[in-house]
Order: C-alpha cells, then structure tokens, then sequence
C-alpha cells in the first residue's frame, strides 16, 4: 500500500535494518543527500557518510552510515555499508569522549596523516552525536 | 593374573583420550559458533554485493563498451577476461590437524585443480600450517603463508591478498585470481570448491532476472566501479576464509565426537572382556576348592 520502497541495510557484520518504508535519504559520495520516493530511476552509487532517514508509519527514523554503496530501484534501496548503526544503538557519552578526544588530536597533530585521521574521527563522532539527537522518530 | 591387570590399565588409557577428545569437541562446537555468527552475519551482505556487483557489470559491459568508455584499471579486471597464462591461487586450510577429511579433501581438490599446470604459472599463497606444508612436499614456492590467522584477523589477509592480486592483475603478472577452500554448509556438511574470484564470469549469471536492470552509475561509470569492484572482491575472499573457519571447526567438532564415541565403545568391549577373564579365573578357583575337597 502506501509503503512500497523495500529498505535493506546490511554491513559485513550485520544485517541493520529491512522493512518496507515510503521515503529513504541518505548521502553519496559526491553528490551530496539522495531523496528516494517510490519509482526512482534506478540508480547505483557509492556512499559518503552521514545519516540516512527512513519514513516508516509517516514518521522519520535515522541511521548513521559511514562508506559502502546504495543501489537504488523502483521499488527497492540496497545500502550497502561499511558500517552502519541505528540510533538505539548509539552511545551518546562515548561519542562525546570520541568527540572531546579528536579534537584534541586534531590541535597536537604533527603530519598530514595524523591530521586526517583526526579529522576523520571527528567527523564520526559528530555524525553520532547528530544521529542521536534525533529521537527515534519525531513527527513528520 | 597378568591379562587382567593389562585390560584395566588399556580401559584406563582409553578413559583419558576420552577425555581429551570430548574437551576437543566442546572448544570446536564454541569456535564453531563463533566463526559460524561471523559467517551468517556476512553471507547477505556478500550475497547482495554479489547481486549488485553482477548486475551492474553485466549492463556496463553490454552498453557502455560500445560507447567506447574509458574504463579504470580494476574495472577492466572483470570486463576484459584475458587467456590464463599465470594466475594466482590462494589455497586456504588449517593449522591443525585431528578435523577429520577437512584437509585432506580441500588438498586432493588443490592436487586436482594444479594437475597439469607448471609451477611457473601459479603464484601461491597459502594460509594454514597444512596447506604450507602440501606446497613444500609438491614443490611450490609460496608467495606468502599465512599461519595461525584468528578470526578477528581474517579482514586483514584478505584485504592484503586482494590488494595485491589487483595490482599484479593490472601490472599483467597474472591474469586470474583462485580460491580453494572448504565451503560451509552445515556443521556436519563441507565441501572443497575451486572459487575464480576475479575476472568475473560474466555470461553464466546473467538470467538473475534483476540483472535486467538498468543502473545509472553515479557520479559517472568508471568512480562507481573502481570503489565497487575491489570491495567486492574483498568481500569474496573475506567470506571464502571465514567459511573455511567454520568448516574446519564443523569438521573438527564432528571427528573428535565420533572419536569420543569410538572411545566409549572401546571401553564397553575391554570392560566385558575383563569380566569375563574375571569370572573365568573365579569359576577355576571355585573348581580347583571343591575337587580339592572332594579328594
């Protein structure tokens, strides 16, 4: 009926998520956030990370997603993830400690490399703490 | 009587392998777990990656070919099979024994599977004490073993070997990629199997019936497949050395409860045995009182 997309979210060491939804986004690698509604153009594309959004019931649900490839059909989204946890599942006080943590690597970091992972690690900690602030779902 | 004392000390010998052998089955059926969780847990996203992976090269090689796309190395590797002259073939075992046929089979299918080519053309790795151990005795030069691999490390070889195999592909070193390993089916059910992990077999897959579907690769074609292609193939050979874990714990946990059993016969056949000299030896003494008495 009114929920015809199939959502599946898998990483190598789990399978996070699948059910039927009304509306997926989620962000690629280079073209910023993707909107599904049902009878999108088939699309394949590798992912960025960031916070991918479900409507399920009328109501938003968020995951957090880091790399992998969405695959995209009329009547179904495939995201494949390197990694990906639901908003349960985060721990909000460990990302702030991850979060307090690379920023301070972020100011002692000596090389290039140091200073990416840093930045990476922030960024990861950041989108944690967004996708946690998102209550499970809040009205549409 | 000295038989007697010979049975016992046998029934006893064989209590203590008992033992070792029950222990055995019971730290394989945990590893088993284990390893089997890691295996269920990947085998969909392999299979989708698989599903994925297919149905989009099989489109870019119908269409975009013909529009005379540049493509990137590794997208190449699948689209463009070349003569086999030199491949390059990982064969997976274990590091110990006392696992039933579990080498021996995945073995005799690698004797099989090298049966007429040179050792020239093959460039082997090895992952396993046992499979160290039949490249020696069948005089291969490994290109690198791999020994005592746990499970958490399993990501990091495959990612190695799969990196490297890409890279030589692209040098034109080797022209395919092999696996051979044990396949899980079931903790009782494994199976050697001779895996071709890259370049893909195009034209077998293609009734899927999904493959018909005409992707956009976005932002273009060919960044698309050079981040898909080489994840996927580590996906593969991710999920060939998990497999091969868990049958070798499948295999290793229904050989140690067979010997557990054998065990268990051994001793009610010693134990009857002893009874019987037992009671022999009571019935002649018995005889020997009362013909003593009757004289």
């Amino acid at each position: 009926m009114s929920e015809p997309i199939l959502l599946e979210v898998v990483t190598p060491t789990k399978r996070v998520f699948g059910a039927q939804v009304s509306e997926v986004s989620f962000p690629s690698a280079a073209n910023g956030y993707y909107g599904i509604l049902p009878g999108h153009t088939p699309v394949m594309t590798p992912l960025g990370q960031g916070l991918v959004y479900y409507v399920q019931g009328g109501q938003k649900h968020w995951l957090t997603v880091f790399g992998g490839f969405a695959e995209v059909g009329p009547d179904h989204v495939t995201i494949l993830a390197r990694e990906s946890e639901t908003v349960d599942e985060i721990d909000v006080d460990r990302a702030e400690a991850e979060r307090s943590h690379a920023l301070k690597l972020l100011k002692e970091a000596q090389t290039e490399a140091d200073l990416g992972n840093a930045q990476a690690a922030l960024d990861r900690s950041i989108i944690r703490i967004e996708a946690a602030g998102h209550p499970g779902g809040h009205g549409y | 009587m000295a038989g007697l004392q010979d049975i016992r000390r046998r029934i006893r010998s064989v209590k203590n392998t008992q033992q070792v052998t029950k222990a055995m089955k019971m730290i394989s059926a945990v590893k088993l777990r284990k390893s089997q969780e890691r295996l269920v847990s990947l085998r969909p996203y392999a299979d989708k990656m698989k599903a994925v992976a297919i149905s989009v090269v099989g489109r870019i090689k119908g269409q975009n070919l013909a529009e005379g796309l540049e493509l990137g190395p590794s997208a190449q590797a699948f689209l463009n099979p070349r003569e086999e002259h030199r491949i390059r073939v990982v064969l997976i075992a274990s590091d110990k024994g006392l696992c039933g046929g579990f080498n021996a089979n995945v073995l005799k299918k690698a004797t099989a599977f090298f049966a007429g080519r040179s050792h020239e053309s093959v460039v082997l790795d090895v992952v396993g004490k046992r499979a160290a151990d039949w490249a020696r005795k069948h005089g291969f030069q490994a290109n690198s073993e791999y020994l005592g691999i746990p499970l958490a490390g399993v990501e990091r070889v495959s990612r190695e070997v799969c990196d490297a195999a890409a890279l030589q592909y692209q040098n034109g070193e080797i022209d395919a990629l092999y696996v051979i390993y044990n396949h899980f089916f079931s903790a009782v059910a494994q199976e050697p199997m001779v895996m071709k992990v890259f370049p893909l077999d195009m034209d077998a897959p293609a009734n899927d019936g999904k493959s018909g579907i005409a992707h956009l690769l976005e932002p273009d074609p060919n960044t698309t497949l050079e981040a898909l292609l080489p994840r996927f193939v580590e996906t593969e050979m991710l999920r060939s050395l998990l497999e091969s874990q868990a049958s070798e714990h499948g295999a290793r946990m229904a050989s140690m409860d067979k010997a557990s059993n054998n065990a268990g016969e051994m001793i009610a056949k010693l134990t009857l045995t002893m009874n019987k000299i037992r009671q022999a030896s009571i019935t002649n003494q018995i005889i020997e009182i009362v013909s003593g008495a009757n004289a």
